[in-house]
């Protein structure tokens, strides 16, 4: 459609097509009196019913009228436009008419399905719902779909064994990987474990050659020592900005040959080894490194300068190194950023950092591995002698309400593990003891593990151990527990005893969430797009997740989570351009005041402001929630598709008639319209009097709606949106939201309106039964308040509403 | 794990702990040993030793200043061990004093260089004994027989004169002050001071009838109360290892400026730095100079051979 400006306006020609849906919607609503009531709508020009409107023969008609009858807008009354939006989209855009100039309106799962013992009333929301629709269709725009080209280059936050995977399978396939890793070396966890799960392969050994191969591979390069600092742009455009951190040796120099770390003199606790052992002030943390760069902590250095007199003429040890920031450009970034272990101090009656021979696992992962710091044996610190039993106390930190929720997922499998081990090295000379709550063995081959450590004669014990007392002189330890089983208090003689700690969210997530605008579940992992379907998706576009950060995963998990979202930013970044749905949010400039309101409200920060500028939206990094567009003081903000003038059109449609009988609902996409849907499509009847809208995001609602609807004497108003605190698709649209509506209710109830009037509801997409019950209750309160009441309360509104809304308008 | 770490401090001494599964970190400061001086505060490469002026109570002497050890900062390198005129700390890891500082040259052994010829004893003398202030030497005498002598006055004078004097001086805590050398009359004790230096008292600047520096001074006749009532300095005895300044409460009264240190040689970087805070930049620079001289020197013979080889 590409009338120039200059010509007069064009003439509005809508096309209304209504769907019989067999006989789902033409069984209770009286569709020829719905296309006979289109027909008298303004600016429709064209009516037709359909059997099935979404199969071929339906669509054909569609483009069909828009040729012949030169529709330039069309209305489909059929079923939700969660079901067949995009249908008709392509169907209108066939027939050469822009996709965004056609309307739903939803006639089936809100209206014959939810009123199937009201024909009468059905019959009366559909033409309501056709008037709406054309109401909003009339204002609709073209839109052009939105192209950015895409940066064929990809960064993984977190050199774990999920990220080099990503980062190998995207190398692979040709793409450039910039791998960040904020340690001195990648690897992981997996790097610092002895064998791993179920078939106690050495882990170094297998995860080594991979270590090795990303260092090789000439499409990766690793930042080692680094962090991210800055990440702007959008899905297929970031630029992300790293800070090398100093580590005193010019990594191109240094050949790893470790001549240095013989001649310095200076030992410090490895946190490798989990400070079980020690590292000297110039080392690698471990002789696996990759990269294999020799570091100086200058905390310990006493700069003696012996290194830089062994590296000679390698000259390889720069002490006056700064930190260095560097930019790259990518188009998909996949944070791989793992877990950290719960440190149990807080829980003094398990004696850890007070008892010495209470350790951890991870700790005595380092213990049992050869290469650690006791060369493989298994000692006890208070004597340096052997244990001669030992008890393994599951689930510390985790399944508890008081800490950490979750289960961790790893640690039953990996306590089953160091008993096999220990069974295995010192046979008869060693009595093993679990305390658990359940052993959790659900993978390949690991309830088989469990029978290989029953067999050794591991003594399984059933209970929460409350309390672990020491033998101040033989250091020697006593569990207290209680045997569930049995249904009996129990204690247990151990030299030693092993604390399968909680896995917890890492360190800095918060900052990564906050530099990306990733969002994190109430435990502190990082948040999926959605949890099932798209389990690798970030929130932000363009984002991807792999391993443990999103979620506890054991390394099988994790491995394959890593190709996974390999795979899911090649999607990306083998495209040279990116499509992007234009219902997005654009600023007035003259109007804009650069006061900084929508930058703050933004969910994803898609907003720019450079005062004394006027405010920028990143095309790419919109969402189209809306929620600017509600809170912008100055009405500078448009939302494309869902406008303030389009919604205002349909709420003034909805109340066209007897308006103090009607519930106005306007209702957020993903949660309580679908919410909607469900109730329809179950079959729940509540009352018919409810009109609803649909906007993206409850985010969008702006007071005016609200001021409006009472103002032409709307009975019940009601906005529905998706559950705090996490469940908003766009982040936070639903908190700004229930920000903006607690204050209007307070103040319309303190102008006299009865606080039931005026509702915000938190329905989720699968409780189609609560938004019936909603309504029902809304409804009664309706009839409850009567008529008389709500036109009183309206007359005495109308005056002050009107005055507010004139004031907005200027 | 954070680290596992312990301070205690107790009446007699202070000790800092590294404790990893197999390994320990000790340090040990014996406070009866310490004078509270300034050397250890200067050479600690991690600034973590402080001392501490302690209050004085009116009418009494004025109490040493107090030595503490901050345990973040500390990383048991050893070398206040090593500085430590007095030998007052020792760090020690699994129990074992051989520090890999030393063994790997990153700092020097400090020279306490004490020349004893016992012949020219006196057999009945035992004034070193005595006037060590720090009581760090004992004399013992063996007869003809090899065996201890007990009472002197019992022998015959051909047995007298077959007498071995024996002194044992537990080197590693003597400061070098040299007051053995100076009451031996024979001159059988050579000492060589550990620390050169000038310590000088401006009494104009000392306050009436103070003598807070002479109070805390460890060695006897290192500082002496003059007729002016006023303290006055022994450049022979002073071993310049600033107890005094610690305590000195008048800025400018007292100064204490070393200005070399005998220590075995060393190349390194932490030593020149440390040697720059025990001394002064200067005289740091002169050492540096020396060496640098000495290298040259070296280098120019091994041409010199080099190219008589070569003809
Ligand atoms: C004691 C113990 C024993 C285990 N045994 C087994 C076993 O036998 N078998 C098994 O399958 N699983 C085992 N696991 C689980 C296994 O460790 C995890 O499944 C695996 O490590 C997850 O890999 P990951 O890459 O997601 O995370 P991680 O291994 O945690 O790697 C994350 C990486 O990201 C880096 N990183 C973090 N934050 C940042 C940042 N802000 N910037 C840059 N880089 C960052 C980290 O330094 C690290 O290198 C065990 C776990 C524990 C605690
Ligand atoms: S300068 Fe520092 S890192 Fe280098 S050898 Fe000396 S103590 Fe070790
Ligand atoms: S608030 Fe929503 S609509 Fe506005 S710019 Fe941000 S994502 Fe887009």
């Amino acid at each position: 459609m590409s009338t120039p400006e200059t010509q007069k306006p064009e003439e509005i020609r809508v096309g209304v097509f209504v769907c019989h849906c067999g006989l789902n919607i033409a069984g209770t609503v009286d569709v020829h009196a719905v296309a006979d009531y289109a027909k008298t709508i303004p600016n429709v020009v064209f009516v037709k019913e359909n059997r099935y409107t979404c199969a071929d023969p339906g669509q054909e008609e569609i483009r069909k009228a828009i040729k012949e009858q030169k529709l330039n807008r069309v209305v489909v009354a059929a079923c939700s436009p969660r079901m067949h939006e995009p249908t008709f989209r392509r169907t209108v855009a066939e027939a050469g008419l822009n996709s965004f100039l056609y309307e739903m309106a939803n006639i089936r799962e809100f209206a014959s399905w939810c009123h199937q013992n009201n024909p009468v009333e059905a019959t009366e929301r559909a033409k309501d719902a056709v008037r709406m629709a054309v109401a909003k269709v009339r204002l609709m725009q073209p839109l052009q779909t939105i192209e950015v080209p895409v940066t064929n280059k990809a960064l993984i936050i977190g050199g774990g064994i999920a990220g080099m995977n990503a980062a190998l399978d995207l190398a692979d396939q040709g793409f450039k990987v910039y791998m960040l890793e904020n340690t001195q070396s990648i690897g992981g966890h997996m790097a610092a474990l002895d064998k791993t799960f179920p078939t106690l392969d050495c882990s170094i050994c297998i995860e080594g050659p991979k270590m090795v191969d990303c260092a090789r591979h000439p499409n990766i390069t690793i930042f080692a020592s680094s962090e991210l600092v800055k990440v702007d742009g959008y899905i297929g455009n970031f630029k992300v900005k790293i800070r090398k951190n100093p580590r005193y040796v010019i990594p191109e120099k240094c050949t790893g040959c470790g001549e240095c770390k013989d001649v310095c003199p200076i030992e410090y606790p490895n946190e490798w080894d989990m400070n079980l052992g020690t590292r000297k002030a110039i080392s690698v943390p471990f002789d696996q490194t990759v990269p294999l760069i020799y570091s100086i902590n200058k905390d310990y250095c006493i700069e003696c300068f012996k290194c830089t007199e062994v590296c000679g003429e390698r000259q390889a040890i720069d002490f006056n190194q700064k930190p260095e920031e560097v930019d790259i450009d990518v188009g998909a970034i996949i944070v791989s950023t793992g877990f950290d272990v719960y440190e149990p101090y807080d829980m003094p009656l398990l004696g850890y950092g007070k008892y010495p021979n209470v350790i951890t696992s991870m700790e005595f992962e380092r213990l049992i591995l050869a290469a650690g710091p006791t060369g493989g044996k298994v000692i006890r610190q208070s004597d340096g002698k052997k244990p001669h039993s030992v008890a393994f106390i599951q689930c510390v930190g985790s399944r508890d309400k008081n800490k950490y929720p979750y289960c961790s997922n790893f640690c039953c499998m990996y306590t089953l593990k160091h008993v096999v081990q220990l069974k295995e090295k010192y046979k008869e000379d060693v009595e093993v003891y679990v305390f658990y709550m359940d052993i959790r063995s659900p993978g390949k081959g690991y309830e088989e593990f469990y029978d290989r450590a029953r067999e050794r004669g591991v003594n399984f014990i059933r209970g929460r151990v409350s309390r672990i007392d020491e033998d101040p002189v033989t250091h020697n330890l006593t569990v207290h527990s209680e045997d569930s089983l049995l249904g009996q208090p129990i204690e247990i003689e151990a030299d030693m005893v092993v604390l399968a700690t909680a896995a917890i969210p890492k360190k800095g997530s918060a900052d990564i969430a906050r530099i990306l605008n990733l969002s994190r579940d109430a435990n502190g992992f990082f948040m999926e797009a959605h949890p099932k379907l798209k389990p690798m998706d970030a929130p932000t576009d363009g984002v991807f997740y792999a391993g443990a950060c999103a979620g506890l995963k054991d390394i099988p998990f994790s491995v394959s989570q890593g190709s996974g979202a390999a795979s899911r930013a090649a999607t990306v970044i083998s495209k040279p351009t990116w499509k992007i749905e234009p219902i997005i949010s654009v600023i007035d400039e003259a109007k804009c005041k650069s006061c900084g309101v929508c930058v703050d409200k933004c969910p994803y920060g898609a907003i720019r402001l450079e005062k004394p500028k006027p405010a920028q939206i990143i095309t790419a990094s919109c969402h189209g929630c809306g929620t600017c567009v509600a809170e912008c003081p100055q009405h500078a903000i448009t939302q494309m598709h869902f406008t303030d003038a389009q919604i205002m059109a349909q709420i003034r449609s909805a109340l066209e008639d007897k308006p103090e009988e009607k519930i106005l609902a306007i209702l957020c996409n993903w949660c309580s319209y679908a919410g909607a849907d469900l109730a329809g499509i179950s079959r729940f009847e509540y009352p018919a009097s409810v009109r609803a809208i649909r906007v993206m995001c409850s985010g969008r609602v702006n007071r005016e709606f609200i001021l409006e609807a009472l103002r032409l004497g709307a009975g019940m108003v009601l906005v529905g949106a998706c559950h705090l605190p996490f469940d908003c698709h766009y982040i936070s649209g639903n908190y700004k939201m229930k920000a903006r509506t607690d204050a209007l209710k307070n103040m319309l109830t303190k102008l006299g309106m009865s606080p039931e009037r005026f509702r915000v509801e938190y329905v989720s997409a699968a409780e189609g039964i609560h938004y019936a019950e909603v309504i029902k209750e809304i409804d009664a309160h309706m009839k409850a308040l009567g008529k008389e009441k709500i036109q009183a309360e309206n007359a005495k509104l109308k005056p002050i509403l009107e005055n507010m809304l004139k004031r907005k308008q200027q | 794990m954070p680290l596992k770490t312990v301070k205690k401090d107790a009446a007699d001494y202070l000790t800092l702990e590294w404790v990893l599964h197999v390994k320990n970190y000790k340090l040990t400061l014996d406070k009866t040993r310490c004078v509270g001086c300034q050397i250890c505060s200067l050479a600690c490469p991690k600034e973590a030793i402080k001392t501490q002026k302690q209050p004085k109570t009116q009418g009494e002497k004025a109490k040493r200043a107090k030595v503490d050890i901050d345990l973040a900062k500390c990383n048991f390198c050893g070398i206040c061990d090593v500085t430590c005129p007095y030998g007052a700390i020792k760090v020690a890891l699994n129990g074992s004093n051989d520090l890999p500082l030393l063994a790997k040259e990153t700092y020097p052994q400090i020279c306490r260089d004490i020349k004893v010829d016992t012949r020219q004893c006196d057999k009945e003398c035992t004034e070193c004994e005595t006037a060590c202030p720090l009581s760090l030497i004992t004399v013992t005498r063996t007869g003809y027989d090899g065996k201890p002598v007990e009472n002197l006055q019992a022998l015959t004078p051909s047995q007298k004169k077959r007498v071995q004097i024996n002194l044992n001086i537990q080197k590693e805590y003597c400061p070098t002050c040299r007051v053995c050398e100076f009451k031996c009359s024979p001159g059988a004790i050579k000492v060589k001071k550990a620390i050169e230096g000038i310590t000088t008292i401006n009494q104009e600047k000392c306050p009436e009838g103070c003598t807070d520096c002479l109070d805390v001074c460890p060695i006897t006749g290192a500082l002496v109360l003059g007729e002016d009532k006023k303290v006055h300095v022994n450049q022979l005895f002073c071993d310049y290892c600033g107890a005094c300044k610690n305590v000195c409460p008048v800025d400018e009264a007292l100064t204490v400026k070393r200005t070399s240190i005998h220590h075995t040689p060393v190349h390194s970087g932490t030593w020149n730095k440390a040697l720059e805070r025990l001394t002064s930049t200067a005289d740091a620079a002169k050492e540096l100079k020396i060496q640098a001289d000495q290298n040259r020197r070296k280098a120019v013979a091994k041409r010199f051979v080099l190219e008589e080889k070569i003809k």
